[in-house]
């Protein structure tokens, strides 16, 4: 019940936030020079054709009361219709998400175990030649241009070996899971690091804690109390980065999907800021910011599953 | 008979420090023995080297033989047997050794999973009856929370419940009560006694409270310095010492620290007066207001009292009374919800515009002294940091005036540089006294200032305050839950209990002569220095 009325709550808040986000973006897309409707005609359009397209989509109103008829459609569900493709909106968001939601769970699922386990290992050796390699890989795999990375794992992977494809989706289980494998490891290499960064120092705090001496004075030996205490207490800390971390992922990973021609979120909003493509922007980032605030409510709500302490 | 622990030439070692150097005791089957010392004298580090629970860089050398094998040189996986199922031991802070994630039934349940055969049902059945040992009510109900949802005695009633769970030959308890007030304090030392007598418990209780100690063991060890200086009964330890610290150590007991005569105090008008303080935590909700209720949590329902320019006033209670929760609304951090106080005859208000001034009159000195003080900041730049802030000397004088309060509060005057990381707690104490002096205040409000101390370093600070009182002529308001404390100091007292006043008059007619039961307890809870006891 307390948990219900928690939830509700988060959502009713979510209703300024989603405004706020809304009239912040139609504010910097009207003032970012460029015409939507220049691009999209061509050079050789004669200005009556012009007037009459940019009449056809309100695009002569004042911009408070563009933003009110939008906020109006809003309401009733309407998120415009792109200038570009002449569809809704909706349908091509339908279309990318669930490619950006494959590729983040894809790097989730990639992600946790080299996490946990380069963590674990980390922390038992503290200082030790293990700890100090993957502390230096982390560093470098932080300092690693994204784009960079990605070009050379696709020169190395996709056209010298040949062992993965180097854009696109596919179109089977088995072809995403193939196509979307450069795409996730890209981004693993940074997120990793600093994941592990994380989790090693929460395990090192947490191993000097009084209720693991109580552990080892019930004769529980180092790997029990490791395993009941230690890992559980740590994991806290780390669940709140990775929260943001994944947020943001499902943002859409531009440089990432850019690079690798993946058709999710990511591309979608840079092709519709580059074509000013205002409807499309103004629902891309509604939707990431609906995602964040799930997210966020989601891992408050895991919290206080895993830690008694957190009340909602 | 072969005794039942046999520590031989126990050496330990962190790097060039000495924590443990050459000790050696016996102990036979169903003994209770206790080491004292302040801290820092190695005595919790003796227990610890015992179960082989120090970290790595401890060199430990000699013998702890246990049952005739040598606790020191066994296999781990073997001692892995021995700990928790023969040798069990609980600590000094409950709340940071249980695990605050896992419930308490399955905190007390871990030794029996490892070490018996018992299964399902019949464990949950045993932890039950544990928690009933214990004398933990509605064990169903408790053996489902969490750690945070029980008080501090709860807290180390479940730890000693999962201590005994295997129904161990040898119980090490660290400060078991330090950290607790004193009536319960009083409550988990009946039971270690109890347990004692009734489960034939063999014991080592370690603690800086000779009163403690005297309540449960029949032998004692004092240690100094990281050596053992004096070995004996009990009795014949505080009766007849033989070593120069152990009379120290006894002359610190609050027990034996001769109650001052009070200079009287005119019949004037009071310096500082509360009227009707009610304070109040959390909120009235919408839900409270149809009910017709309070609403959020009442910490102090309705208090009055007055103090005199010169006179020391106590506040007693358990914790949870209301007591700090008082204090803090005489300087302003927290606002009373109703309620007036008055200084020097004028209604105050410490939390609004005027408070510059007033709080340069009145003072507050917190609990934990390293807590109190930056982390990052010197001794220097702590006790001059008000005298900058409220221009209180000229800007040239502030070195001087440092000095001087340093020197009014024993500390020495190389300590200037030194961060309250470097100091101890005695000596960070001093620093939060020399920099509420600063002000120059009328009235120091100290809020369970000895608490953290141990008993030699209560006693000096005591007598600090003592005597900045008498030279200065400063009132003072100290709360404690130690009555022992609060006799020797106050002329007179206040007894809370769950927000009330229960008791307030003269220190000595209401420890002569308490009119509640509640203050009562709160006497019959002092550890007392008898030998004849236990």
């Amino acid at each position: 019940m307390k948990t219900f009325r928690f939830i509700a709550l988060r959502l009713a808040q979510a209703i300024p936030v989603l405004l706020g986000v809304s009239l912040i973006t139609f504010v910097l897309m009207a003032a970012t020079p460029g015409d939507p409707i220049r691009l999209l005609v061509g050079d050789r359009a004669s200005p009556e054709t012009i007037a009459m397209i940019r009449d056809r989509y309100g695009l002569d109103d004042p911009i408070l009361f563009q933003y009110f008829t939008y906020l109006k459609n809003l309401m009733v569900g309407d998120i415009g219709v792109s200038l570009r493709y002449r569809v809704p909106v909706s349908q091509l968001i339908a279309q990318h998400y669930p490619v950006t939601l494959f590729l983040v769970l894809y790097t989730i699922v990639l992600t946790l175990p080299p996490v946990i386990v380069l963590a674990v290992w980390s922390a038992k050796r503290q200082n030790g030649m293990a700890d100090q390699i993957i502390r230096m890989m982390g560093v470098l795999g932080l300092a690693v241009p994204v784009f960079w990375l990605a070009l050379i794992l696709t020169r190395l992977f996709g056209v010298k070996l040949g062992w993965f494809p180097v854009s696109g989706f596919g179109d089977t289980m088995p072809g995403h899971l193939l196509h979307l494998f450069l795409p996730a490891l890209s981004t693993m290499i940074w997120v990793v690091p600093i994941l592990v960064r994380t989790l090693r120092s929460a395990l090192l705090i947490e191993m000097n804690r009084d209720y693991a001496l109580t552990g080892m004075s019930k004769g529980l030996g180092a790997r029990q109390v490791f395993r009941t205490h230690v890992f559980p207490n740590s994991i806290l800390p780390t669940l709140n980065l990775f929260a943001v971390i994944v947020a943001y992922l499902l943002g859409g990973s531009v440089i990432v999907e850019t690079v690798y021609a993946v058709p999710g979120m990511g591309k979608l909003m840079i092709d519709s800021i580059l074509a000013r493509d205002y409807f499309v922007v103004q629902g891309a980032t509604l939707v990431f910011a609906l995602t964040t605030l799930l997210v966020m409510l989601a891992v408050d709500l895991l919290s206080a599953l895993i830690d008694p302490r957190v009340t909602l | 008979m072969t005794p039942l622990l046999s520590v031989k030439d126990l050496t330990v070692r962190f790097g060039a420090t000495v924590a443990v150097d050459d000790v050696s005791f016996d102990l036979e089957r169903g003994a209770a023995l206790g080491i004292v010392g302040e801290s820092g004298s190695g005595k919790s580090v003796t227990c610890r080297a015992v179960m082989r629970l120090l970290p790595p860089s401890a060199q430990i050398s000699g013998s702890a033989s246990f049952e005739g094998r040598d606790l020191l040189q066994m296999p781990e996986t073997e001692l892995n047997r021995v700990r928790g199922k023969r040798i069990a031991m609980i600590f000094q802070n409950p709340s940071s050794h249980l695990d605050p994630l896992m419930r308490i039934g399955d905190q007390v349940a871990q030794t029996l999973h490892k070490h018996t055969d018992l299964k399902g049902r019949a464990i949950r059945d045993e932890v039950l009856r544990l928690l009933d040992v214990v004398r933990i009510p509605d064990s169903e109900r408790w053996a489902q929370a969490f750690p945070h949802q029980l008080s501090g005695g709860m807290k180390q009633r479940a730890m000693i419940a999962g201590a005994l769970a295997c129904q161990p030959d040898l119980l090490l308890a660290d400060e078991p009560t330090t950290a607790l007030d004193a009536t319960v304090q009083k409550s988990v030392l009946d039971l270690l006694a109890q347990l004692r007598r009734e489960q034939n418990l063999t014991m080592i209780f370690v603690s800086h409270d000779l009163g403690a100690v005297a309540r449960v063991c029949d032998d004692l060890l004092v240690m100094r310095w990281s050596r053992l200086v004096e070995s004996g009964p009990v009795s014949r330890v505080i009766d007849a010492p033989r070593h120069d610290y152990t009379r120290k150590l006894l002359a610190s007991h609050p027990d034996r620290l001769k109650p001052r005569a009070f200079a009287p105090v005119g019949q004037g008008a009071p310096l500082v007066e509360a009227r009707g303080i009610q304070i109040r935590y959390g909120s009235r909700m919408l839900s409270d207001w149809i009910a017709g209720r309070e609403g959020g949590f009442m910490a102090v329902k309705q208090v009055d009292f007055a103090v005199r320019q010169g006179e020391t006033l106590g506040i007693v209670g358990e914790s949870g009374s209301g007591k700090s929760t008082l204090a803090r609304s005489l300087v302003g951090l927290v606002k009373p919800y109703r309620g007036a106080i008055f200084f020097d005859g004028q209604p105050a208000d410490p939390a609004g515009p005027g408070r510059i001034a007033y709080l340069r009159e009145m003072q507050l000195i917190y609990q934990h002294p390293s807590e109190a003080l930056s982390p990052r900041m010197t001794v220097q730049a702590a006790i001059a940091e008000p005298l900058r802030r409220h221009r209180l000397c000229p800007r040239d004088a502030v070195q001087g005036r440092v000095a001087e309060l340093m020197s009014q509060v024993d500390l020495d005057p190389d300590l200037i540089t030194r961060f309250p990381g470097q100091l101890s707690g005695g000596q960070c104490q001093r620093v939060a006294i020399a920099r509420a002096l600063a002000f120059d205040p009328r009235v120091l409000i100290a809020d369970e200032v000895t608490s953290a101390l141990d008993v030699t370093l209560q006693a000096q600070v005591i007598d600090l305050l003592l005597r900045l009182q008498k030279e200065r002529g400063l009132t003072m308001i100290f709360i404690s839950h130690d009555l022992a404390v609060i006799r020797r100091l106050c002329s007179s007292v206040i007894v809370m209990r769950e927000g009330r006043i229960v008791e307030a008059g003269p220190t000595a007619k209401v420890f002569d002569t308490p009119a509640e039961a509640y203050t009562r307890a709160l006497i019959d809870a002092i550890p007392h220095l008898k030998g004849d006891v236990a």
